[in-house]
């Protein structure tokens, strides 16, 4: 049974990834255009920028004011990326460095109170319930519930049956629904890197920065 | 002739009354939209809410409309249901839904009314979504079936048929440069003193926002004091010479693009070497960076904001100014369209700091100004003024913390905007061009 699933773990990752290059695929298939207007600024220097500078709050006002939720949404990512990986490792039974583990334990089990803090944070304002749709929640859930099973598997008592059946559900579900977004953010910063370093908007030189 | 009362009301009937054939146009005209920048935005929204108060209208009223992830969820919702395999499969999961009439009507409402496309919720954005692009998409379908609200619709129109957007007749607008240039030589004390219509060869060709000429004629005689200062080559178009387009709003690319392409053949019948943008945020965003776009067309001249025109003047000497005597705390209001989505960020300081005794910036400033709420179309969109000057407050509230005297603002919109503004909110400033200040400071 274990060896089943841990193949569908394998196949559900394959098929995740498959499914997301598909839709990367036909994102491409609308076509692209090639822009007339002369640049002002660089292209690059903007891409730079959308993945450094400005990721981090002093740059960008929503993560300033939201400290919290942004935090909590980089412990969440970090959680998520380190129970992927321990998964991946365990499904080739290959052991972790210790202190590689004790910092997944920290992220992974603060990941997951983020988790059902963002949760919560959805289910309770009336703003976030009027963007999201089932698939929000779910999407919370599904990542929560991987999250608990693989803080009990990896760090209290192996329950691999579980592990991997949520494994396998999450990955099913990560073209599906809102997860995708993993893949698409990539795109989009890279957009907006472009757009507004073509524009001569970003990088703002250091000297004007804001009080 | 119908009021705009009249011209309301037949709208909402068309709207209410809306046929499966106008609603397949919509929908026709969404689709041709999409392309692969839009479909990676739309598959990209992860909800989390950080951008709701990054938006002027949120932060005034706390509806959910007013949130920039719903205004894009009405997008997505359609863009799923039409394109995205799993929105088609599960629409109730993913809350894909069809283009109907419910939606439509929201459309209308919330991506004409509740939006400025200032893009400030692009730049806090966790993903970088780009917004305001994407609504403008939803507006340019609505467009197609003629549903764009009435009064911007009409600005649209008055361009497309009569070359501005104010409706000034070739004549009137002669007569007003005629006047402009007699007061010119009075004050320059120089005869030879000019604001040179139609003259061929020369280096510059400069617009203006119609509004100069009909409400602003100082900021015209300001712009041709400088120029004459500075020795410069320049004319004005007897017959193009609008710097706005207010289909960029209006999401029609088709009259968009016949708008600035006016400019271009003036450009070229009269031989001149650069086209030179009044201060006019929008007009600037449309001219520098969507026309060629719209008109899938490289441009073998350069397009600049006269900002940068004034600025290279203050920088070689060309114009010596002396700051005393602009006495009085200014500070800046940064024109969206201009800054944030155009890239003239350091120059209008530059040449403040040059000009005025006393400069006081606005906190946040540059990129990351608030919007005044005066773009978007809002001013020409009367159904939704209350919002408009609610969503002002944060600029007002803004302008009061710096203590200034004087609001200075590149953009001829967002003066009409902090005009209404500084009435409502009893702000007691002035609000002026910076080409006026730097005319007043001419020595």
């Amino acid at each position: 049974m274990v060896t089943w699933l841990k193949y569908g773990v394998i196949l559900s990752v394959f098929f995740s990834f498959f499914l997301l290059i598909y839709l990367i695929t036909k994102t491409f298939s609308f076509g692209t255009k090639e822009l007339n207007s002369q640049p002002s600024g660089n292209r690059k220097k903007g891409v730079m920028f959308a993945f450094g500078r400005g990721m981090m709050p002093w740059e960008k006002e929503s993560a300033k004011k939201h400290l919290l939720t942004y935090g909590a949404g980089i412990i969440y990512h970090s959680g998520i990326f380190s129970a992927f990986l321990l998964l991946l490792l365990d499904l080739f039974s290959v052991k972790a460095p210790s202190l590689l583990n004790s910092l997944f334990i920290v992220f992974m089990t603060s990941a997951l109170v983020c988790g059902i803090g963002l949760l919560l944070k959805r289910s309770l304002f009336k703003s976030m319930r009027s963007i999201s749709s089932p698939d929000d929640f779910i999407s919370n859930i599904l990542v929560n519930s991987f999250l608990l099973i693989s803080v009990i598997h990896f760090f209290v008592i192996p329950i691999k049956i579980p592990l991997y059946s949520a494994g396998i559900i999450l990955f099913m579900y990560i073209p599906i629904g809102k997860i995708r977004h993993c893949f698409f953010f990539f795109y989009s910063r890279i957009l907006f890197g472009s757009f507004f370093g073509r524009r001569g908007v970003y990088p703002l030189p250091r000297t004007s920065s804001q009080k | 002739m119908i009021s705009q009362k009249e011209k309301n009301k037949i709208y909402q009937q068309k709207v209410q009354s809306l046929s499966n054939t106008e609603q397949k146009i919509i929908q026709r005209e969404f689709e041709n939209r999409i392309h692969s920048e839009c479909a990676a935005y739309l598959n990209t929204c992860a909800h989390c809410g950080l951008c709701a108060d990054s938006c002027h209208y949120y932060l005034t009223s706390e509806e959910p409309e007013n949130m920039p992830a719903y205004k894009l969820s009405l997008v997505t919702k359609v863009f799923k249901k039409n394109f995205d395999v799993f929105g088609k499969k599960f629409p109730k999961l993913t809350g894909a839904e069809p283009l109907n009439k419910k939606n439509i009507e929201e459309w209308i409402d919330v991506l004409f009314g509740r939006c400025t496309l200032c893009g400030r919720c692009t730049i806090n954005c966790t993903m970088g979504i780009n917004i305001p692009y994407l609504i403008r998409a939803a507006r340019g379908a609505l467009a197609s079936a003629g549903l764009v609200p009435p009064g911007l619709q009409s600005t649209v129109d008055t361009a497309v048929d009569k070359g501005n957007n104010m409706g000034i007749s070739k004549e009137d607008w002669l007569e007003t440069i005629e006047w402009l240039e007699d007061e010119l030589k009075e004050e320059v004390g120089d005869p030879k003193a000019a604001l040179p219509v139609d003259r061929k060869n020369s280096r510059l060709l400069y617009t203006i926002n119609p509004r100069e000429a009909m409400f602003f004629p100082l900021s015209i005689s300001a712009v041709g004091k400088i120029f004459f200062d500075a020795k410069e080559s320049w004319t004005f178009s007897s017959k193009n010479f609008d710097v706005t387009n207010y289909g960029l709003y209006s999401g029609d690319d088709t009259a968009a693009g016949l708008i600035s392409e006016r400019l271009i053949k003036s450009l070229y019948q009269l031989r001149c070497k650069e086209l030179i943008l009044a201060e006019c945020g929008h007009g600037f965003n449309s001219n520098r960076w969507e026309a060629p776009e719209w008109l899938d067309l490289k441009y073998d001249f350069q397009v600049k904001s006269i900002l940068e025109v004034i600025y290279q003047y203050i920088k070689k000497g060309r114009i010596k100014l002396n700051p005393e005597l602009n006495p009085a705390p200014v500070t800046l209001h940064d024109p969206c369209n201009l800054v944030r989505l155009g890239g003239i960020i350091e120059y209008q300081r530059y040449i403040l700091k040059k000009s005025v005794k006393n400069f006081v910036e606005m906190v946040p400033n540059r990129e990351k100004n608030y919007c005044c709420g005066g773009g978007g179309g809002q001013l020409a969109m009367t159904r939704f003024a209350e919002r408009r000057i609610e969503a002002g407050k944060i600029k007002s509230q803004q302008i009061k913390e710096t203590g200034a005297k004087i609001v200075a603002t590149p953009c001829h919109n967002c003066i009409d905007q902090l005009m209404e503004l500084n009435k409502h909110y009893k702000l007691g400033v002035q609000i002026r061009t910076i080409s006026e200040i730097v005319a007043d400071a001419i020595v």
